[in-house]
């Protein structure tokens, strides 16, 4: 138990009260384990009290009042009785030489405690400080309590008074142990501490808890000096901070430059991730988490910012050999300090677009027969490449994105397959759609088809020329539609839709036009049978063919009237005339052209003897015209035929050799060609797998002057984009510089297609001389009302 | 809940709840400090009849927000005047705030609307004062005469 307490001295004397108290302390302060009475803890108070209360101290001070009112003396403050505090201001409160002796006990007590701690060294010095550190601060709660009453007293007076370097009884232990201690240890603790981090750093097992209640204590030990109840952490940052991101600097940067030397910068990558993410677990084992910001920082500068041309180095190798992980960890890494992934952006960029231009180059092999399937399929491969390293390894960042979409750009635009003409692009492009939205492909199911519709339109985005696809495409749509060959109308809408979110309605307005027509062409052969019923008899009826119309609005359809002259067979120009009669009646004024090229039909083939049932053939209107003929005659010269069907030749020859080709017609003298002075027979023997034969082939030839001609188109229709962009401009604006007009246009029409500079100055040209604009003085250009 | 005892100066055990003796600061850090053994505390400055007295203080702080005395701490206070210091002093010593609040009111409750005379009375005080410190001490005063 207890040490024998003598028993409580006399409260007004100074000597025998503070040898009371001081063996008391002595006692808290060294053998608080085998514990401390009631007894001599509430003497221990007691004795406090009685000192601060006494007469003699009062007497001494110079309370004259105390003298004065027995009873009073005992009283020194009661805090909201306000009244009586007022009376007191001038009172002496007793207590400082119990205060000035407590800290010179303190500071006698650590002198001792730092005599012992020179004998120990490292981790037995850690544990040294910290054991002294715990009775300590235990302590220090007790001779708080015990000294309450100064606390509440002398010290608060001195305190409220604005007095400095006074503390309550738990602060000074605080202070001394700053001032006495403290001060001549803290650069071996830290040495001791840092020595341990390092050792754990190695890879060896250390006793963490230290290093935990060494931080504590630091802590701890920062006082605000303007209130004392209140920590900072100062004295933390300046004696643990600073010294521990000094040295793990040094650790690191030895580490890495020997780590470097040794292996590969994959492998460094690798350390390098380890090692931070090892020190941001360190913080949460036993730092103040204070610490974070400024080892990370360290450790990045240190692991990261100093080796990070290295690591840049390598990228174009990993890229090289697509090591996605690695480009991962790089990516990480680099992104972690300031302006660390610029450089590879670049890197990137280039490395995609070789990419795009190698795998052209590849297909660009087959030559002129090239698959537009196989083009795109190229395309669309290296951007998903890309496209996925992005997303995966460069966690889909906004700025690499754009490096990609950079690169596709390029090599969509320039490859070696637009080498001959930047439009080559979009018009493979739209080659391979209309082979997806044709029927009879391989159509691929509805799923499939809108995600083949949508890498189209990946594509699509990077396309400059895209008036170029339109063009293409609408063509290639009007076909679909008049020959009722697309796949499906669900598929059509889509990928309208899809072009109209690109590029806006003007530039899928023509396209719904064509729609549009195909719905109100349904309708209107519904009408003409009703009307059909009405005014026809049963004769009449007989008279006429079977046959459905299509009405398609000139300005919407990129279709022209037909090249050549045709004279079309009676029968079909009687149902032609009488549809043109019931057409008129509804909608007089307008004027119908036939489109004969785009006509098709089927013809029944009765004479042929051996065959059970008569066959059937698909042929154009112009190939019925000629067939037609042989109802008169078994056997007709090439003359007789052009001179019935006025045909032009380059249309005549092909269709008479396909029918030569499919043994419809025998050519005399056999063998020859459709030519002058040839004669064609009827062959009654014609034999065919097929009951129903297609004859309507489309003609190679034509297919190249169509491409040719929308090429061509495609000029003519850029230069009035280019006018009515410019005129446009100058109405709102009245007044422009001619290089700022020249901007703005570039500006308006680069959606559609990138314009030439030279092509805009010629068109502003053409406008002048229009006289839509007009030459002011000096640079100035003004719009003519 | 638990009990303990308090021993007064003059040697009395007094059993007392837990929560209503550690209204005293001073017990409520000594018990955190050494752990409830069950035995007897010693209270060296103050004897049954004042102990007595101070534990019996209802500790409902809600009544006393006012700087006025509420009916109940009057009736507790109609003690004479000697038991009135004592009980101040063992307040002060025991460090409960809000009983040495309520004391030092009743004392000031007996001293305003007072001449220095009858205040002398009040309390039994000697005027050891002579005329011409008494006339000074008046000047300096004479900001705070009710006029």
């Amino acid at each position: 138990m207890s040490l024998a307490m003598p028993p409580v001295p006399h409260k007004d004397d100074l000597d025998s009260t503070w040898s009371f108290l001081e063996a008391g302390i002595e006692s808290v302060m060294l053998n608080l384990d085998s514990g401390i009475d009631m007894k001599t803890y509430m003497g221990l108070y007691t004795a406090v009290h009685n000192f601060c209360t006494s007469q003699k101290a009062v007497a001494s001070g110079q309370g004259l009042q105390g003298q004065r009112g027995g009873w009073f003396s005992s009283l020194h403050a009661a805090p909201s009785a306000s009244r009586f505090e007022l009376t007191w201001t001038q009172a002496h409160l007793l207590g400082e030489e119990l205060y000035k002796l407590l800290g010179e006990y303190l500071s006698c007590h650590l002198s001792k405690v730092f005599k012992q701690s020179q004998s120990h060294t490292e981790e037995g010095l850690l544990g040294f400080y910290i054991r002294e550190w715990y009775r300590y601060t235990t302590a220090a709660k007790y001779v708080n309590h015990l000294f309450r009453y100064l606390n509440r007293h002398w010290v608060k007076r001195e305190i409220d008074e604005g007095k400095k370097n006074v503390y309550d009884v738990y602060t000074l232990h605080l202070v001394k142990w700053k001032g006495d201690f403290f001060e001549k240890v803290h650069e071996k603790v830290m040495d001791a501490v840092l020595n341990l981090i390092e050792k754990q750093r190695n890879g060896e097992t250390i006793e963490q808890s230290q290093i935990k209640s060494i931080v504590d204590s630091f802590v701890s030990l920062g006082l605000d000096e303007n209130d004392s109840s209140k920590s900072t952490l100062d004295v933390y940052r300046q004696y643990f901070q600073l010294p521990f991101i000094r040295a793990t600097k040094t650790y690191y940067e030895n580490e890495s430059r020997q780590f470097v030397a040794e292996n590969s910068v994959v492998e460094y990558m690798k350390k390098a991730e380890a090692r931070l993410e090892e020190e941001k677990l360190r913080v949460g084992l036993y730092l103040h988490p204070d610490v974070t910001k400024s080892l990370t920082d360290t450790c990045l500068s240190v692991l990261v910012t100093a080796h990070s041309t290295l690591l840049r180095d390598e990228f174009q190798v990993l890229l090289d050999n697509e090591r996605q992980e690695d480009l991962a960890r790089m990516y990480r890494l680099l992104s972690r300090i300031k302006d660390g992934l610029d450089p590879l952006r670049t890197t990137f960029e280039n490395h995609v677009r070789r990419a795009g231009l190698a795998a052209v180059e590849k297909v660009a092999a087959e030559g002129e027969t090239l698959e537009p399937k196989l083009y795109v399929d190229a395309l669309l491969q290296v951007h998903t490449r890309y496209q996925s390293l992005v997303d995966e390894a460069f966690n889909g960042e906004a700025e690499f994105v754009r490096s990609l979409d950079n690169a596709c750009r390029e090599f969509v635009n320039r490859n070696r397959i637009c080498k001959t003409s930047s439009s080559k692009s979009p018009e493979l492009l739209a080659k391979y759609t209309d082979s997806l939205l044709k029927k009879g492909s391989k159509s691929a199911e509805e799923s499939e088809l809108e995600e083949m519709l949508v890498q189209i339109m990946t594509v699509f985005k990077y396309i400059e020329d895209k008036d170029v696809f339109q063009k293409f495409y609408s063509k290639n749509l009007a076909k679909r539609l008049v020959h009722v060959s697309s796949v499906s109308d669900d598929a059509e809408t889509s990928m309208i839709s899809k072009l109209k979110e690109a590029c806006g309605f003007e530039y899928t307005n023509k396209l719904q036009r064509m729609f549009q027509d195909m719905q109100i062409s349904k309708d209107l052969n519904n009408n003409y049978k009703v009307w059909q019923d009405k005014v026809l008899d049963d004769d009449d009826r007989k008279r006429m063919t079977d046959a459905h119309f299509q009405i398609l609005g000139t300005g919407f359809w990129p279709l022209n009237a037909p090249t050549t002259p045709f004279l079309a067979p009676p029968e079909i120009v009687r149902t032609a005339e009488l549809f043109q009669k019931f057409y008129f009646d509804k909608h007089s004024g307008r004027k119908l052209t036939w489109l004969w090229q785009l006509c098709k039909g089927e013809i029944k083939a009765n004479y042929i003897k051996n065959a059970k049932v008569p066959y059937t053939f698909q042929v154009s209107t112009y190939q019925m015209g000629i067939l037609l003929l042989f109802n008169e005659a078994d056997t007709l010269t090439y003359e007789e035929i052009e001179k019935a069907t006025t045909l032009a030749t380059e249309i005549l020859d092909p269709n008479l050799s396909i029918l030569l080709k499919a043994k419809v017609l025998i050519a005399s003298p056999e063998g020859a060609k459709p030519e002058p002075s040839t004669s064609f027979t009827l062959n009654y023997n014609f034999k065919n797998k097929k009951v129903k034969v297609n004859l309507n082939i489309q003609i190679k030839s034509e297919q190249k002057v169509e491409a040719d001609d929308t090429h061509k188109t495609i000029e003519e229709d850029r230069k009035l984009l280019l006018q009515s962009a410019i005129v446009r401009i100058m109405k709102s604006r009245k007044k422009m510089k001619h290089v700022q007009l020249v901007q703005e246009v570039i500006q308006q029409v680069k959606s559609r297609f990138p314009p030439k500079i030279p092509d805009i100055k010629k068109n502003i040209e053409a406008l002048m001389e229009k006289d839509y604009i007009e030459r002011m003085d000096g640079d100035e250009i003004s719009y003519i009302a | 809940m638990s009990s303990i005892t308090l021993t007064s100066s003059d040697g009395v055990d007094i059993s007392v709840e837990r929560t209503t003796a550690e209204r005293s600061v001073l017990i409520k850090n000594m018990l955190e400090d050494l752990g409830d053994s069950g035995e007897a505390i010693p209270i060296p400055n103050v004897n049954e009849a004042v102990l007595k007295k101070v534990i019996e203080c209802d500790d409902d702080d809600n009544r006393r927000k006012t700087t006025d005395i509420d009916e109940w701490d009057q009736k507790f206070m109609q003690v004479d005047q000697e038991m009135l210091f004592e009980i101040i002093l063992a307040a002060n010593y025991l460090d409960i705030k809000a009983l040495l609040d309520v004391g030092c009111k009743t004392v000031a409750n007996m001293i305003k609307g007072k001449s220095p005379e009858e205040i002398r009375k009040t309390f039994n005080i000697q005027n050891d004062f002579t005329p011409e410190e008494e006339d000074q001490i008046r000047r300096e005063n004479e900001w705070a005469e009710d006029r």
